[in-house]
């Protein structure tokens, strides 16, 4: 049989971002995958060098709406490194919860898109729900549901008051019994789990070879999280289990992720009991050598890596950082291969792509 | 919930999404206005296609990347009229952030008419339907071949309605500014100008390139910029460049040469000095050169 090759657009994806697939099929299997990237393309490199280290905090927020907290805080942390800055202790419980609360926010989005691609319409719309009490809670905290603007340079630039943080407190017990239920429902429901068991799987020396991060790592069976393998910020004071499967298939992978959220609650709490009182930023206009520098934080996606290299001005010399979904993507080649072309859109949403992140 | 005029003669308008190279916050707004129950777009009489053939709505997202901008315009081509376009989120409607970029060809009102701007990074569901209900009321009269209805002065009180604590737009106080500029300096999307002007320094804030991040005030060492919860600011493209915030400081002259300068704000003296006296009174009326020389010839020790 020839091989006949198709092109896959957002539309038949479900995507929320424009991504396109030539996809090389026999029959209906796949035996061939190129992505076209690129449309998300903003010329952020570029953009970056062109506005100084300030404009950055807030130019960086919007390279990605849905890890848009670990860019900011992860840029800071490079330059606060350059700097020789201490952030004060609450700053980093600040952080991390900050960090934590978009990482529900995301696991439960990539959740929620799942189902929509299963034909779980009322799943789909109750993931949703379930995620506006994070919205709710993002916005009367951060004030914004998406972009929370919490990170300065030196640490943070918000604040939890005595009743903000009672207020956070009682949001996280909201959501613990619909995540139990999410994790009950996403693992044990037959309906979902024949779609998805076995499934666009990546074997644990596939998953090493193409170095994937994040979820789709820890759904092989590679336990690597950052925030275990080289604690930034808070995170080696607080207790939390890495999650982890083994069959590296679709479910694995929303299993890690769901799993991750019920962890994210519990880190959340730890942060709200043990965050010292004090200042929640260092100087607020801090002078910045010249330098260069790597700093990495564990996003909702996976490793996130950013180099930055300055020259003694409040320009950055150079700017560069490698998101998770890059290696991600590539790993889709061994995922789809030999799978039919219905699936594609699951398998594809499985590894929770975030194109602007990776065409930036 | 607002609701829309309900007709039950009309039929539902269909909204046809594109994406013009957005870090997908917009996008997710979006969705939620098609999953979760109190922002649902139903409500106001609206339902998602994934067809543009069959759209009456056009909503677009995104500062319009190079690279996707003629999938944008085919897709937009593919829409039969009568159509409306509505601009989400400050990328589509200025470039926001991403202005200045070789990959980036926006605003997108350079390729495709725009009728509603809803500025936000991201809007709030909220805020976005309300932009879709003034579309769909701009959609009727464009049909019907009648002039659009004159915008409500007043927004729907439940509109107004808002949580406490929601970044809106930012507010100035001219009296509180020193001019130092370092709002301008800090402001990612360029939101923030300042001109030298005959009689003053004059300060405008535009809210379609403003991202709503607070970094301005932040840095502000006077408290000049302040954060709203107006949030409320979907409008029709004629009132495009008319949303800004402005404010000028007059000039005041040299008490001791009579030449003009930015008079220092209290606000700024508090900062400094906590509190002022008589001889911070009497100095900070003088430029530069003049306080030199009075300090200088004054006493010589």
């Amino acid at each position: 049989m020839t091989p006949s090759i198709i092109t896959l657009g957002p539309h038949q994806l479900a995507l929320e971002e424009p991504m396109y697939f030539k996809v090389e099929l026999e029959g209906d299997t796949v035996v061939g995958l190129d992505v076209m990237a690129g449309h998300v393309h903003r010329g952020m490199e570029h953009l970056v060098m062109k506005r100084n280290l300030y404009q950055n905090i807030t130019l960086l927020e919007r390279l990605c709406s849905l890890c848009s907290n670990s860019h900011p805080s992860t840029f800071c942390t490079a330059v606060e490194d350059i700097a020789g800055i201490v952030v004060p202790e609450r700053a980093e419980y600040l952080r991390a919860i900050a960090d934590e609360i978009k990482r529900i926010s995301s696991h439960l989005f990539n959740c929620a898109i799942m189902a929509h691609i299963i034909g779980q319409g009322a799943l789909f719309k109750n993931v949703m729900q379930i995620r506006e009490i994070m919205q709710e809670t993002k916005e009367a905290i951060y004030g914004n549901r998406m972009d929370l603007a919490a990170n300065c340079i030196g640490g943070v630039r918000y604040e939890l008051t005595p009743e903000l943080s009672m207020y956070l407190g009682q949001r996280m017990e909201l959501m613990k019994a619909p995540l139990d239920e999410l994790y009950r429902i996403y693992t044990t429901d037959p309906a979902i789990r024949v779609r998805t068991e076995g499934l666009g799987v990546l074997p644990r020396q596939e998953a090493k070879d193409y170095a994937v991060v994040g979820p789709v790592a820890r759904g092989s069976g590679i336990a690597y999280d950052v925030r275990k393998k080289s604690p930034y910020g808070a995170y080696d004071r607080l207790n939390f289990l890495v999650a982890t499967e083994t069959s590296g298939d679709v479910r694995a992978r929303a299993s890690v992720r769901l799993r991750e959220a019920q962890e994210s609650v519990s880190l959340i709490e730890q942060c709200l009991t043990r965050m010292p009182d004090g200042k929640s930023c260092a100087d607020i206009l801090p002078e910045i050598p010249a330098g260069e520098t790597i700093a990495k934080s564990e996003a909702p996606r996976g490793e996130l890596i950013y180099y930055l290299s300055t020259d003694g001005s409040d320009m950055p010399a150079r700017l560069k950082w490698r998101v998770p979904s890059y290696m991600n993507w590539d790993a889709l080649k061994v995922m789809l291969k030999g799978e039919r072309v219905t699936d594609i859109p699951l398998i594809v949403n499985s590894i929770d792509p975030c194109i602007s992140c990776t065409d930036r | 919930m607002a609701t829309a005029p309900k007709n039950l003669s009309e039929p539902l308008l269909q909204l046809y999404r594109i994406n013009a190279g957005s870090c997908n916050g917009c996008d997710v707004e979006l969705a939620t206005t098609a999953t979760v129950a109190s922002f649902d777009v139903e409500r106001i009489g609206c339902s998602y296609t994934e067809s543009p053939a069959e759209a009456d709505i056009v909503l677009v997202t995104g500062p319009l990347t190079v690279r996707v901008r003629e999938k944008v315009l085919r897709a937009y081509g593919e829409v039969p009229e009568p159509k409306i376009t509505v601009a989400v989120g400050v990328c589509p409607i200025s470039g926001g952030v991403f202005r200045d970029s070789y990959a980036v060809d926006g605003p997108v009102d350079r390729y495709l008419p725009v009728d509603v701007n809803v500025p936000g990074c991201p809007p709030r569901p909220q805020a976005i339907l309300a932009g879709i209900e003034e579309a769909v009321l701009l959609w009727r009269a464009r049909r019907d071949g009648v002039l659009p209805p004159p915008v409500a002065s007043q927004p729907h009180p439940e509109k107004g309605a808002v949580s406490t604590g929601v970044r809106g737009k930012m507010d100035f106080n001219p009296a509180a500014c020193v001019g130092c500029r370092m709002c301008e300096h800090v402001c990612a999307g360029g939101a923030i100008r300042f001109n030298e002007e005959f009689t003053g320094l004059r300060f405008t804030l535009w809210h379609n390139s403003c991202v709503f991040c607070g970094l301005c005030r932040h840095y502000c060492p006077t408290g000049a910029l302040t954060v709203t919860d107006e949030w409320q600011l979907a409008h029709r493209q004629d009132q495009k460049y008319h949303l800004t915030t402005q404010g000028i400081m007059p000039y005041a002259p040299c008490s001791g040469c009579g030449e003009l300068l930015l008079p220092v704000a209290p606000e700024l003296l508090r900062v400094a000095f906590r509190g002022t006296g008589r001889e911070i009174d009497r100095l900070k009326s003088l430029c530069t050169e003049c306080r030199q020389k009075q300090s200088i010839g004054g006493r010589r020790r």
